[in-house]
């Protein structure tokens, strides 16, 4: 795990949290994510994370989608 | 006019609705990038061409497949649109259509997928979303045809009446003046386009490279266009908190799709995916995932070859030596054909091309694995599980979807690296695409490891195909280091919802597949077999009295010395190799024609004759590493528009063939081997 105060990756598998911000990832990572509907505001749970750092399981509207950790360690998230 | 198109999100069913409207067979599967390039049908009841596109979520293209649909929309220009929307992500779907409603074409939009939406506990209310785009909405089930009579009727409805759209967005005082400032410049350069100005505006304030391109405006239009594009973001930025253009109308546009989805969309009995739930604690599990699927392939190769293949094969085999060849024999003896015709279409024809088709049960249940995976939504899988280790190496995890492809054909395989993002991940991976290996190369296997490994034949082929992939990876590693500067990449991977693959289409794209096959064996291993078997019947002094002394013999030989070292340094090696270029099959057919023999049995005793089990797996080791085949040649040099990389692919394998194949060979004898 990447550790990280309030991103994605602190969040334990089957929590889910509310996007904040997106911190200074790949702005094509984040076309990607907008088209399937992942962007500020949106409510995302994290499903499970891969063994070995590899990427995490996301889930978000009924959607899964894999992104990896350190990606992951760039969403900023807040847990109502 | 190019008729009608169909156009939607990534993994919608739209080539699954293609092949119903047209009758064709084309390729689906079950993750995001099945269709990476246009195809064009005719509609059944014969009322026009429709287009198939591959998959996009907005009309700005981030990869090559995505670029192929933005840019045919500017360039094509289709009379109908039928945007195919997946009724279980009604929200994210509704991006696209917003955009295309935009375009001002009609738009028809096909709400696919009603049945996995109902089994999801959503309830969609069409004729109010009906209502609010103001387009005609028609429920599908793509995959078993529901809805395809009801489409192509209000199909040919829009010729009759009217469909244009009249949705608009309203963006805002400061978007609006833009757009019609730049829709003023954009028609006075280009008065015939027949495109929307207000779309062609909007685009080219979100910046969208394909549409920008295809215009081809000139350099002064283009610097007015980017005053009013920086004008309106100071504009823009004095009301609103926005970083660009492109992100403030994304906002505009998600705001409307959630206040139509907020009433269209009944959510109050909405369950989760529990099947994809419960599968995915086994197949995607941290720990356990990889040695599932590990354990998956093995159960793959003891199907394909000890279980299944190998019998059925050994039937085959029986019937064309056996019933087969006797019939053929007695016709030509019937007929009174010459002895040379006798002995080209026996030896030939029969020997060279029925040597190749015993193997097609073991073909048959490789294509239908792999066709099963396609299907069942467990590739995208795969490519999480793997991702840490192709990231390692300089790859992608997507760059798995190509490679378990090129477990049945490298072309296609080469093809779908189209849906790899980055250009550097996505030139590696085609390079590295011949490595894996494709059922051409499994004839020689099943004949060489069931003559000299015939206790553990799947365990050896196996071996071969893992030293394939460990060499994948190393060559990633170094490729990545010297050959390409740069390094940012980024992995995103959509994970679709499992489904039981079904029987019909699963074994319509398993014969789909195996058709090219059968399409092969009789086009270039039929024209190959007649072809080697006329240069070893002759020589250089006429018709050839020994095979020692033919063309083939002569050809085989020039290699024969350079061969030494990796323990086959015959002309016969040489010469199946050479003639191997053509397709991989034709190897065994060469060995066919030059051990001359009737059935499989025969020639395994000439084989097990020539070779020892050492030089059989070098043999084998260098089959599987030489060299692309012709077919594979010719969709690199396309795929990646360059011969350098063309040629780099043919030279760095056979380099590595070479050198691999020498140490087997050599390290093997060192250690005691035979």
């Amino acid at each position: 795990m990447i550790p990280c105060q309030s991103c994605l990756t602190s969040l334990q598998p089957g929590n889910s949290g509310s996007i904040c911000r997106f911190g200074n990832i790949d702005p094509i990572l984040k076309r990607r994510l907008a088209d399937l509907g992942v962007a500020e505001g949106s409510n995302i749970t994290v499903k499970r994370c891969c063994l070995w750092g590899g990427p995490i399981l996301l889930e978000c509207d009924g959607q899964l989608l894999g992104i990896r950790q350190k990606e992951a360690a760039k969403i900023e998230v807040s847990v109502s | 006019m190019s008729g009608a198109a169909l156009i939607g999100n990534p993994n919608t069913g739209k080539t699954s609705l293609f092949n119903t409207l047209t009758s064709s067979y084309e390729y689906v599967g079950n993750w995001s990038g099945v269709t990476v390039e246009k195809k064009i049908g005719q509609l059944k009841d014969k009322s026009g061409p429709l287009t198939d596109l591959p998959g996009i979520y907005s009309l700005h293209p981030l990869s090559r497949d995505e670029g192929v649909a933005a840019e045919y929309l500017v360039t094509d220009s289709p009379s109908l649109l039928i945007n195919i929307v997946d009724a279980s992500q009604l929200e994210r779907n509704l991006y696209l259509t917003i955009q295309l409603l935009e375009y001002g074409k009609p738009v028809i939009i096909g709400l696919n997928m009603i049945d996995v939406a109902k089994a999801r506990g959503l309830a969609i209310d069409t004729a109010y979303l009906s209502e609010r785009l103001h387009t005609e909405i028609v429920p599908l089930i793509a995959r078993t045809g529901v809805g395809s009579k009801e489409l192509l009727s209000c199909m040919n409805k829009t010729e009759e009446k009217d469909l244009s759209p009249c949705f608009t967005i309203h963006y805002g005082a400061v978007i609006e003046e833009a757009i019609l400032g730049i829709s003023r410049e954009v028609n006075s350069e280009l008065t015939f386009s027949g495109l929307s100005p207000r779309w062609i505006a909007l685009q080219i304030l979100e910046d969208n490279p394909a549409v920008m391109n295809s215009l081809a405006l000139t350099e002064a239009t283009l610097s007015r266009i980017r005053a009013i594009k920086e004008d309106a973001l100071k504009q823009l930025r004095m009301k609103e908190d926005t970083s660009s253009l492109q992100d403030y109308i994304r906002s505009v546009r998600t705001e409307i799709i959630q206040d139509i989805c907020a009433s269209a969309v009944d959510q109050s009995n909405r369950k989760p995916h529990t099947l994809t739930e419960k599968i995915d604690t086994f197949a995607a599990h941290p720990v356990w995932g990889i040695p599932i699927f590990l354990a998956f392939m093995l159960l793959t190769f003891e199907l394909t070859f000890d279980w299944l293949g190998n019998p059925l094969s050994d039937l085959l085999d029986a019937f064309i030596s056996g019933p087969l060849s006797t019939l053929v024999e007695q016709g030509l003896t019937a007929v009174g054909a010459s002895g040379f015709t006798h002995a080209l279409i026996i030896d030939g024809i029969i020997g060279g091309v029925g040597g190749v088709l015993v193997f097609m049960p073991q073909i048959f249940i490789m294509f239908l694995i792999i066709s099963f995976i396609e299907d069942s939504g467990y590739m995208a899988r795969i490519t999480v599980m793997m991702d840490k280790l192709m990231e390692m190496v300089g790859l992608n995890g997507k760059a798995l979807i190509p490679f378990i492809i090129g477990f049945g054909c490298n072309v296609p395989a080469v093809m779908a690296s189209r849906s790899i993002e980055q250009p550097k991940e996505r030139t590696l991976t085609m390079l590295l695409v011949p490595l894996m290996s494709c059922s051409a190369r499994l004839p020689v296997y099943a004949l060489f490891a069931g003559i000299f490994f015939a206790n553990s034949q799947a365990l050896i082929v196996l071996s071969l195909y893992v030293m394939g992939i460990v060499l994948t990876l190393v060559l990633a590693k170094l490729f990545s280091l010297f050959l390409f500067k740069d390094s940012k990449s980024f992995f995103m991977v959509e994970l679709p919802p499992y489904r039981m693959p079904q029987t019909v289409t699963l074994f319509r794209s398993t014969w789909e597949k195996g058709k090219g096959f059968l399409r092969k064996a009789g086009t270039f291993i039929l024209g190959g077999s007649v072809l080697i078997w006329l240069l070893t019947y002759l020589g250089p002094g006429g018709i050839a009295a020994e095979m020692d002394d033919s063309f083939l013999a002569s050809i085989g030989g020039l290699f024969a010395a350079l061969l030494e070292p990796l323990g086959f340094g015959t002309w016969q090696s040489g010469a199946a190799l050479v003639t191997g270029f053509m397709a991989k099959e034709v190897v065994v057919s060469t060995m066919n024609i030059i051990y001359h023999v009737p059935d499989m049995a025969g020639l395994q005793e000439q084989i097990s004759l020539a070779f020892t089990p050492l030089q059989a797996y070098s043999f084998m080791a260098f089959v599987l590493l030489y060299t692309p085949c012709l077919a594979t040649v010719g969709v690199l040099r396309k795929e990646t528009a360059s011969w350098k990389w063309t040629l780099f692919s043919v030279g760095y394998s056979l380099v590595l063939a070479y050198t691999v194949a020498v140490i087997i060979y050599q390290g093997g004898k060192w250690i005691g081997l035979t």
